[in-house]
């Protein structure tokens, strides 16, 4: 009981020590908090209806009235942004949760058991990492139809290929270490081997993994609206605001695409420091 | 001669091993451009006054009429005698419009990559010569910067910057001005071609036109690079040899140089290779925003047209690039470190 | 930039002319250049393979001859295409029969083709045979004109024909004007006929064997296409070469890039650029807008009328009553078109002019009122489409559907879908509600309404069956007498403004965007530039 708590002590100084001496990843954190308390509460934060069009005052620029100004349809920018926040989070949750269970199951268990489970295994993943992944994912959305859940499933198909790998090689090594061998003399079935104790091992790993990852999910749904797959009007998504705003650019209507890219920007910028900071906390040889 | 003869064996075990994986990649691209739901028939028969009659003609002429299995064996056999098909979109054969492409998305490619090279290595040996110091968090906020901006934001913002409000960079169509000549086509490398022909106008000319989408491209790749290069210097510059190397005296700069970077480069040379055949096939928005004529954006069309041919070809053609790619590097490795064994 | 672009300009032929010629010489080649810069690709140099692109059916109408050419005239200070003038092209003359179902035409004596050659009556013969029977999109054109068999073509000698016709197709001549009714040298193109290929429909996608105004110099497909003028040009309209020695076509994919290149000056025209782009180039100091309602197309909000609930003319007249109009005009055009709604005629309509603005107006009320005759009170539930590449225009207007819909009750689910996806729906008449686009090259209006308002086929967006639009379409086809004609349309017109089988929104303009020295831009009902009319002034 007491050493629990002493662990988790340890922990939280560690991780306050590591905020202190790191500002950016304090700074990351903070954004990121930001963002996911956003995406709870904006309906209750936009000050307009998001979907709501009002022609005749289209395209203004940042006002009082408007802070991010107006888009093509006279919606308010700002609150659109704020809306999108949600969606794009969950389309960037959803998709590199989906890859990470799938990922880590089938990468844990095959480096685990190794034999022709593992090569089979391996070559499906060769062939999804000789993919051109961006061109796959594009293919997939044509191919199932441009809505969430394929936008989801095709930015988590082409991530999968990191998270087997990784699950594989990080199991793979341990699978052999001396506590392994005690929890299977133990009685543990190896399902339970894998799952209660090699995953969690590999789990700090990869959250820096994830934590990059969800930035990069959030730029490829954004890559795919700008080409035309990915979600449908009206719904607010930075990637399609972004998209639309850049056949304004050229005429000076800058604050169509400045607002939403920067939004796309903070939040990729938030889960890439975080993805680094968190690589320091883990790290075992900053902790000394 | 003895480890030439080893690399030799290797290498062809390495390409013998990833056939499978590239026949894969074909059956799947294959699979997965028959189920999307547009019909290139319908598509391309799109005249003013084109019926069913025409379609179902069309369709005959590019054998959508024969069940998916019997199409697949017959596309099979095309693959394997170097018959690519037919594009729909350019009306030319599919292997004739990627020979004229390829050398633009290559070239683009390469130069993205010197250009974050010669960004990212100072960078990330700056950074890990005083971990955790500002120097350190400014590399990292710089390069984590980069990879934030979708592409074609930054490469829309650099046109508007670059060429729109201040005339430094040509118009950003094509490989070269229109106006201008291109170069006898000896590589298909504009870079080289006009190199080799001397012709230093057209090499200025060709370059600067790369520059902005090269610059674009660059930004985004910063990122893996600099960090690997600051993971990988750490760990040289914490190993004992550098602490020997250090006790010994000798110049700081020698021993990061000479010493430290040297053995730090090869995780940097992997990571380069894995850069370059992504970029290679996510330069699509690059491409696009830049009217570049290679083959990235060819295949986006296709996929909109529903223009198989194009697509499967470009497919198979990214995966070959990252098997050989691949191979190459492992073979740097045996070359750089003698420790990596031939087995 | 610093490097003189221009000193390094290049004939194709390999010559240069920096070295050659003195600066002002290589100033005069830059000005008979025409750099035309547009989105699309040219996949062919035949325009009657299938697939072709309407930028390949523009260069083939500068490359190639037809037999006659529309006329133009000048609307609001604009140059339009004038389908009631026909002149000749390769055509010197020709003489219509009285009964009209004899016309004869009189080559011109001394036309050649680009190879040196004579034009001569069996050429000709050879062209009009393959565009009636060859595999390709000309036979179905063709057959809108009454023009169906080789045996209507007949020598008469080596400068003269005869077409004859079953009946007095009011379309027959018009047919020839159009892009798939090319003249080909049929003694060059023979050469690389085969037996599985008899019209060398293979050998023409990437070669030429035309007499037309310009020479391909070079193609490069989905690139560039060099063009050189034919000095021995014959078929222009007062016998004039156009003004342009060279023309150089490029596709530059980005919208935003293609205006940066006029508004600097280094593209001279471009006819494809974003709505939202033009007001600014209207205010550019170095290009000028020449903006033309698209007089023989329509943007359509189109019903599928064989499936429920559109298969009641009620509920189709409450989405017309529901949808705001003007918004979706100004979110998705800025204005910049004709509106095709609020015309304040009820009955019949006040001519045949077709499309013509339709009494369409917005009124919700009406709408909630004519969904309850319906027995639909509560409302639906529906899908609304629209193209990738139309999502510019299209993807406003989808948002303000749904938010109008939905306030009497119709619940709206918005789809973008891929152009080949789109395409394959709309012509298995899978999209139950879509936005879409028509231009008709034959702006006759018993001929809209033939293609499509009649028949089980793909250009019938609403999948409309109406039999007596189906009998006044067939009636008004072969009518000589114009005041029964006059009638006919009218009808068609009025059933058609009642069924509101389609919305017509509007006529979206024809935007070329050119340098202010460039000048007689005329709109041509293919919508694409014609460089024969062009002049640098």
């Amino acid at each position: 009981m007491s050493a629990t708590v002493a662990g988790t002590r340890s922990t939280t100084q560690h991780i306050l020590f590591v905020l202190r001496g790191n500002p950016v990843t304090a700074i990351a954190a903070t954004l990121v908090t930001l963002l996911v308390v956003i995406a709870i509460l904006a309906p209750w934060l936009a000050p307009y209806d998001p979907i709501a069009s009002d022609v005749p005052s289209a395209l203004q620029p940042p006002s009082a009235a408007h802070w991010a100004g107006t888009d093509q349809l006279g919606r308010d920018i700002f609150s659109r942004i704020l809306l999108a926040a949600r969606l794009d989070l969950f389309i960037a949750v959803s998709a590199v949760g989906l890859s990470f269970v799938v990922g880590a199951v089938v990468g844990g268990f095959c480096g685990y058991r190794g034999g022709r489970l593992d090569r089979w295994v391996g070559r499906i993943v060769d062939v999804l990492m000789a993919f051109p992944l961006f061109v796959l994912a594009m293919a997939l959305v044509a191919a199932l139809g441009n809505r969430m859940e394929n936008i989801i499933i095709a930015t988590a198909v082409i991530n999968l290929p990191f998270y087997t790998r990784f699950a594989r090689a990080e199991v793979n090594v341990r699978r052999n270490s001396g506590w392994v061998e005690a929890a299977r003399a133990c009685g543990e079935s190896h399902m339970m081997v894998v799952l209660r104790f090699l995953l969690p091992n590999v789990l700090p790993a990869m959250a820096v993994q994830i934590s990059l990852n969800l930035g990069w999910a959030i730029l490829n749904a954004a890559g795919l609206s700008f080409i035309g797959l990915g979600v449908q009007a009206p719904t607010p998504e930075w990637g399609i605001m972004v998209a639309e705003g850049a056949r304004f650019i050229t005429t000076g209507k800058w604050w169509l695409v400045a607002f939403p890219g920067l939004a796309l920007m903070l939040t990729v910028l938030g889960f890439n420091l975080l993805g680094d900071g968190l690589r320091d906390i883990l790290d075992p040889r900053m902790r000394t | 001669m003895k480890t030439f003869l080893a690399i030799l064996r290797r290498v062809g075990r390495r390409l013998l091993f990833s056939l499978p994986a590239l026949l894969g990649v074909v059956v799947v691209t294959f699979v997965l451009m028959r189920v999307l739901p547009g019909d290139p028939a319908v598509f391309f028969a799109a005249g003013p006054s084109a019926g069913k009659a025409e379609i179902d003609e069309l369709r005959h002429q590019m054998g959508l009429d024969k069940p998916m299995p019997v199409q697949l064996v017959r596309y099979l056999g095309d693959v394997a005698t170097g018959n690519l098909g037919r594009s729909l979109t350019t009306g030319q054969p599919v292997v004739a419009d990627m020979r004229a492409r390829l050398p633009a998305s290559l070239e683009l490619t390469c130069t993205a990559l010197v250009i974050a090279l010669f960004l990212s290595i100072p960078l990330g040996v700056a950074a890990a010569l005083r971990p955790g110091s500002p120097i350190d968090h400014g590399v990292r906020m710089l390069c984590t910067l980069g990879v934030c901006v979708p592409t074609f934001v930054s490469g829309l913002l650099l046109i508007y910057v670059f060429y729109y409000l201040l005339g430094w960079a040509p118009d950003p169509t094509a490989r070269i001005d229109i106006f201008a000549s291109t170069p006898p086509d000896i590589t298909g490398f504009y870079l080289i071609d006009f190199a080799l022909t001397g012709d230093w106008q057209g090499w200025w000319a060709a370059f600067t036109q790369l520059l902005l989408p090269a610059f674009t491209m660059a930004l985004f790749v910063l990122a893996p690079l600099a960090r690997m290069t600051r993971a990988s210097m750490l760990a040289v510059l914490g190993s004992d040899f550098i602490r020997t190397a250090n006790a010994l005296g000798l110049k700081p700069l020698r021993i990061v140089v000479a010493y430290a970077l040297r053995n730090a480069l090869l995780p940097v040379l992997t990571i380069t290779g894995i850069v370059f055949s992504t970029m290679l096939g996510a330069n699509v928005l690059v491409e696009k925003v830049f009217s570049w004529p290679g083959v990235a954006s060819y295949a986006l069309d296709a996929l909109l047209a529903s223009d198989y041919a194009p697509v499967q070809a470009f497919v198979l053609l990214m995966a070959t690039i990252f098997v050989l790619v691949n191979v190459l590097i492992d073979i740097l490795y045996g070359v750089a470190d003698p420790r990596v064994s031939v087995e | 930039m610093n490097i003189p672009r221009r000193a390094v300009f290049h004939l194709a032929t390999g010559a240069t002319l920096a070295g050659i010629l003195p600066v002002d010489a290589r100033a005069q080649s830059r000005a008979e250049t025409l750099r035309y810069v547009t989105g699309a690709n040219i996949n062919t140099l035949d325009p009657c393979v299938p697939g072709t692109t309407r930028e390949s059916f523009g260069l083939s109408m500068n490359v190639y001859d037809r037999l006659f050419a529309f006329g133009r005239k000048q609307v609001n200070g604009n140059w339009v295409f004038d389908s009631s003038v026909i002149r000749g092209e390769l055509a010197q003359s020709y003489e219509m029969s009285a009964d009209k179902l004899t016309i004869t035409i009189h080559l011109r004596p001394d036309a050649t083709w680009q190879d040196g050659s004579p034009v001569t009556a069996e050429d000709i013969k050879w062209s009009l045979d393959r565009a009636v029977s060859a595999k390709s999109l000309a036979p179905p054109q063709f057959s809108t004109g009454s023009l169906t068999s080789p045996d209507q073509f007949r020598i008469v000698d080596a400068k003269t024909l005869t077409v004859s016709l079953t009946k007095p197709d009011r379309l027959a001549l018009a047919n020839l004007c159009v892009p798939y009714a090319i003249m080909i040298n049929s003694k060059l193109a023979k050469q690389h006929a085969t037996a599985d290929d008899p019209w060398a429909l293979e050998w023409t996608k990437t070669n030429t064997a035309a007499s037309g105004a310009y020479i391909v110099e070079s193609y490069k497909p989905g690139e560039s296409v060099i063009l050189r003028r034919n000095e021995a040009w014959k078929g222009g309209a007062n016998g004039k070469l156009p003004f342009f020695r060279r023309i150089i076509l490029q596709t530059v994919p980005e919208a935003a890039t293609r205006a940066n290149l006029i508004e600097r000056g280094d593209a001279d025209l471009s006819i494809d650029l974003a709505a939202s782009d033009i007001p600014t180039m209207e205010k550019s100091a170095k290009a000028k807008v020449i903006s033309v309602p698209q007089t023989n197309g329509f943007t359509h909000i189109s019903m599928n009328t064989q499936v429920a609930p559109f298969d009641n003319p009620k509920v189709r007249q409450a989405i017309g009553a529901a949808l705001p109009y003007e918004n979706m005009f100004q979110a998705s055009l800025f204005g910049r078109g004709r509106r095709l709604y609020d015309a304040s005629w009820t009955g019949s309509p006040p001519n045949i002019d077709f499309p013509q603005p339709m009494p369409l107006k917005t009124d919700p009320a009406r709408a909630k009122q004519l969904l309850a005759e319906a027995g639909l009170p509560n409302g639906f539930k529906t899908s609304f489409a629209f193209s990738t590449g139309a999502a510019a225009t299209a993807e406003p207007v989808a948002a303000l559907v749904k938010e109008a819909l939905g306030k009497v009750g119709i619940d709206v689910d918005i789809q973008k879908k891929p152009d080949a996806e789109f395409n394959t729906m709309e012509a298995e008449k899978k999209l139950p509600f879509f936005i879409d686009a028509g231009t008709a090259w034959l702006p006759a209006t018993y001929y809209y309404f033939y293609l499509y308002f009649t028949r089980d086929q793909r250009w019938n967006f609403a999948s409309w069956k109406n039999t007596r639009i189906e009998e006044l379409a067939a009636l008004a086809r072969f009518e000589t007498d114009p005041a029964k004609y006059e009638a006919e349309c009218k009808e068609m017109i009025e059933i058609f403004a009642d069924q509101q089988p389609l919305l017509m929104v509007w006529q979206p303009n024809h935007d070329a965007v050119m340098a202010k020295s460039v000048d007689g831009y005329t709109y041509q009902f293919y919508r694409q530039a014609d460089f024969r009319d062009l002049v640098r002034a």
